[in-house]
């Protein structure tokens, strides 16, 4: 039992690592731009798709995929947001329900030219079987560690352009207080357009290593936005740790209670515990004081 | 009883209460049942656009006191049919319930074996449910994008839970075969009935000293509470009514439709509401009526042949709407009336806010 426990507590670190590629984009663009993104769901969807088409058309593997749906979904995500978000300034809940039309249009629009089936994508053939835990006999798959070392990279990478680049002090200027940036002399639509094709991107990213693990449908995506809604509420904006702790205790506590009660109750228990913990602290876990 | 309405709107009133109630009349059963369906739709749609269109406050989870309604009337309807027809299941209790094991309905269902209990049972738990998510949020201004987030959580939850305990809930093929009242006449003439009451209802709530603030509050949350008034309060008030009248709405729906499932109380049908009342014009009652019948009628009339297509227009059209048309179809013809009114009568038209409404409301 207690190493079940384990075992499922360490398959908790590969579904922290895939929610927390997931919410790293949708934080960057919620701190930013206060908007919640309906469609971030789909933009996973079309990223496990893009490894879908590299995979049989093009015959390249999950490899190839990653950086492909990362710039494939960095233009969608340029094009909703010079089309239709930017229309919508300064109204976020107007925005979250265009970007929900967003979300349907683009889940029938995969069903009409992939329709409803499922689809399978293989994890590359360098990544196949298991390594021991070191300390114990436990298998663990290499793709799930790959997903983890993939995520602290994005990650890495993630802070690096917030906090040590030009355009990551911009971001951090638009975050912290927008009229001021502007008067500035930062060009606050640019910042916006890149905050927004980059967090689209992480969320193709995610769609990738999402596909071998679970099926590819048009309707795959939903569940993984919520939960990533839930790690913003829970770990606050405007600060990378915020993201991290959320996606953290969200992901393990729904895997260790998923293994103890079952998936639904995991879910609930949690949901729960965030309503309460919200209760407690309305801006969430870590936020950033704007001014 | 003018049902508080402008004189030159209440022969329009009378006139399409009077058209739905002759509609079975002169269409066949299978239109009769959609039209009552539609009314328990318009229903949804009303209680979404008060807590919506006039309070500001955007859930996408209201389909779970309306599915939540539908599901205590479905179950008391299925333990009553299944204890009367024993030969139907071979045992005195429903067919799921036989397949996931159950030798005997549960001690704690019983009551719900008559509708009496059920249907009423269902309202005052959903009218609960609400009070106490709206206590938890409202009360530490939780507003906004949080809110719909939320919401859209806690009806995604309700959805899987619904799946998950298929012994009791029937699960992912959901609750059917309990002796519906379709094809009733009179049970549609109910529908009707229990609609324009409460319209009749949600008109004396908005143009009341109350709808007042509630609109108040859809503007400016903060400047609201610096008046004096306990925001909080108001906002689970309405909220709270609100999810009762969807519980009513969802409890005549599964009565009528005969078949229930986990759509009716997932984020489907909670955003779809949205949509309607977005289409037809938010903050405005009558547009919770046209948004819904306009989007649903052409989809049923639509879908038997493109149903792939529909979805997709049905996104296109809510994009558009939202970013062309914010205040729907029945704001925009009210507002541009208005207009005209005031400029024959050589005044300058009044500055009307928009039904969008202050969003980004500091906190502070």
């Amino acid at each position: 039992m207690a190493e079940a426990l384990f075992a499922q507590f360490l398959t908790g670190f590969s579904i922290v690592a895939i929610l927390l590629i997931i919410s790293l984009g949708l934080a960057v663009i919620f701190g930013v731009m206060r908007v919640i993104n309906m469609a971030h769901g789909d933009f996973i969807m079309v990223g496990a798709y893009v490894a879908f088409v590299m995979q049989e058309y093009f015959k390249l593997n999950l490899f190839w995929g990653i950086p492909a749906a990362f710039l494939v979904l960095a233009g969608i995500g340029m094009t909703v947001e010079w089309g239709l978000i930017r229309q919508l300034y300064g109204r976020p809940l107007e925005t979250l329900l265009a970007t929900w039309g967003v979300s349907v249009v683009l889940q029938q629009g995969i069903r009409l030219i992939f329709g409803p089936e499922l689809r399978y994508v293989r994890a590359p053939q360098l990544l196949d079987g298991d390594f021991a835990v070191p300390g114990s006999n436990l298998p663990f798959p290499y793709f799930r560690l790959f997903i983890i070392i993939l995520a602290l990279g994005l990650l890495l990478l993630t802070y690096w352009i917030l906090y040590r680049t030009d355009v990551g002090m911009r971001v951090r200027a638009v975050n912290q207080n927008r009229p001021m940036a502007e008067v500035l002399g930062i060009d606050t639509r640019r910042i916006d357009r890149f905050v927004f094709a980059f967090g689209s991107g992480l969320a193709g990213v995610a769609g990738t290593i999402l596909a071998p693990i679970k099926t590819v449908s048009p309707g795959m995506g939903f569940p993984y936005a919520v939960d990533s809604y839930m790690v913003i509420v829970l770990g606050g904006v405007g600060r990378l740790v915020g993201t991290v702790a959320g996606a953290s205790v969200i992901g393990e506590s729904e895997t260790v209670l998923a293994f103890l009660y079952n998936n639904v109750i995991a879910k609930l228990l949690v949901f729960t515990l965030i309503v309460l913990v919200i209760r407690v602290f309305p801006q969430g876990l870590f936020t950033l004081q704007r001014r | 009883m003018s049902l508080g309405l402008p004189r030159r709107y209440l022969a329009l009133a009378v006139l399409v209460i009077g058209v739905l109630f002759v509609f079975p009349f002169y269409a066949g059963d299978f239109r009769m049942n959609q039209l009552g369906l539609f009314l328990c739709f318009v229903m949804f749609a009303l209680s979404l656009d008060l807590i919506w269109g006039f309070t500001g406050i955007l859930s996408l989870g209201n389909a779970v006191y309306f599915g939540g309604g539908a599901y205590f009337v479905a179950l008391s309807l299925k333990l009553k049919y299944a204890a009367t027809n024993p030969a139907r299941y071979g045992s005195g209790i429903p067919d799921f319930m036989e397949w996931n094991g159950l030798t005997a309905v549960p001690v704690w269902m019983r009551p719900l074996e008559n509708i009496w209990f059920a249907a009423p049972a269902g309202i005052l738990a959903m009218g609960l449910l609400a009070f106490v998510f709206g206590f938890i949020t409202f009360k530490r201004h939780i507003y906004g994008v949080y809110c719909a987030v939320i919401t859209l959580a806690e009806s995604l939850i309700f959805e899987e839970l619904i799946i998950e305990k298929q012994a009791y809930t029937g699960g992912f093929n959901g609750i059917t075969d309990y002796g519906s009242y379709s094809s009733n006449i009179n049970f549609y003439w109910v529908i009707l009935a229990v609609t324009v009451v409460f319209f009749w209802l949600a008109r004396r709530i908005t143009t009341s000293h109350f709808g007042m603030i509630l609109q108040s509050i859809r503007e400016n949350e903060l400047r609201s509470e610096f008046f004096g008034f306990e925001v909080a309060n108001y906002k689970i008030f309405v909220f709270t009514v609100a999810a009762m009248m969807s519980a009513v709405a969802g409890g005549l729906y599964a009565a009528l439709n005969g078949i229930i499932s986990h759509q009716e109380i997932g984020p489907l049908l909670s955003v779809e509401g949205v949509i309607w009342v977005a289409v037809g014009g938010r903050g405005t009652l009558i547009g919770a009526f046209v948004g819904t019948i306009l989007i649903k009628g052409a989809e049923s009339l639509l879908s038997e042949q493109f149903a792939w297509m529909w979805g997709l227009l049905v996104g296109l059209i809510f994009i558009l709407v939202i970013v062309l048309m914010p205040d729907g179809i029945v704001g925009t013809l009210l507002r541009r009336a208005r207009r005209r009114r005031a400029l024959a009568a050589g005044r300058a038209p009044a500055y009307e806010p928009r039904a969008t409404g202050a969003e980004d409301t500091p906190t502070a």
